[in-house]
């Protein structure tokens, strides 16, 4: 893998298809075992990963945008991140009371957001250049366990 | 695939796949045509009055629609005290939470129940995150899901 500067960097354009999300989570596991990061962690890693490819799949069904999902995984001395950029319109901001129904249930996105914040060190969502989004999610190699 | 400042490696095409090859699994996972095709398993027994969905495989966004299908099915059917075994399921994200709680509200629409079984910490973790351990009933067997009865716990 090449380096750059300090970084090691990979990069993967998916169709904004549901079905290759999963390819996603395979080669960017495979990464994150590589980088020494351990099984409990990787499989913690690939939910966070999947919640964003989600996200960026689904933003570019509805809004009917053919153009690749990228994914960029950026392997640095003491974390690893992982950049899914969308081409989608910014997300909307909705409340957080606004994403519950009649009967109280989170929505889909509620969940989402919050298994991203939780499973990730970091997680932020960038304008992308261009237009779209970029989630951007951070793992510090050192974590503390359990 | 692209290694940065280096020449692409692998692109997986941006139009229908065929005539790619992949080493996923590969079988019917869902009626989309192109791209690679995960498989989700799903295998429905009677129990008295329960209906027992055995899941093996990922619940993803490509493969949680088969699942939805399938419990929609069943509640048509009338079968409304369901019993979902996610002890074979290797990855659950938002998407396979999504259904299930669509499936809590379709079966308590008319008084039923959906118990979960689930002894993986992975999969647990999910529903502890999410504070949906508080909303399904989750059982360490199926055995013990069915000794419960139409009750929640």
């Amino acid at each position: 893998m090449p380096s750059v500067g300090e970084s090691s960097v990979v990069e993967l354009e998916i169709p904004p298809g549901s079905a290759y999300v999963a390819i996603v989570r395979l080669a960017i596991a495979a990464l994150a075992r590589g980088a020494g990061l351990g099984e409990e962690a990787v499989e913690e890693f690939k939910i966070a990963l999947s919640e964003a490819c989600t996200n960026a799949v689904l933003v570019h069904e509805e809004s009917s945008i053919h153009e690749p999902v990228e994914v960029r995984w950026i392997e640095e001395a003491d974390r690893l991140i992982v950049e899914v950029s969308d081409r989608g319109p910014a997300p909307e901001l909705v409340k957080e009371a606004d994403q519950f129904d009649s009967q109280g249930f989170s929505s889909r996105m509620l969940m989402s957001r919050v298994l991203l914040s939780a499973l990730a060190d970091g997680c932020e969502f960038l304008p992308r250049a261009g237009g779209g989004t970029v989630a951007r999610l951070v793992l510090d190699r050192q974590r503390p366990s359990g | 695939m692209r290694v940065a400042n280096g020449r692409p490696i692998t692109r997986i095409p941006t139009e229908a796949a065929d005539g790619c090859s992949y080493t996923m699994p590969l079988s019917a996972g869902g009626s989309r045509k192109g791209g690679p095709i995960m498989e989700l398993a799903l295998d429905v027994s009677k129990t008295g009055s329960l209906s027992v969905v055995d899941v093996k495989g990922e619940i993803d966004v490509y493969t949680a629609p088969k699942l939805r299908e399938k419990l929609i099915e069943l509640v048509s059917e009338g079968s409304y005290n369901v019993v979902v075994n996610l002890e074979g399921v290797d990855f659950l994200d938002s998407t396979g939470l999504g259904v299930l709680v669509g499936a809590l509200k379709r079966v308590k629409a008319h008084d039923g129940t959906l118990k979960l079984v689930c002894t993986q910490e992975k999969i647990l973790k999910i529903f502890k995150i999410t504070g949906l351990t508080k909303v399904f009933p989750i059982f360490d067997s199926v055995d013990s899901a069915v000794a419960s009865g139409d009750k929640d716990q």
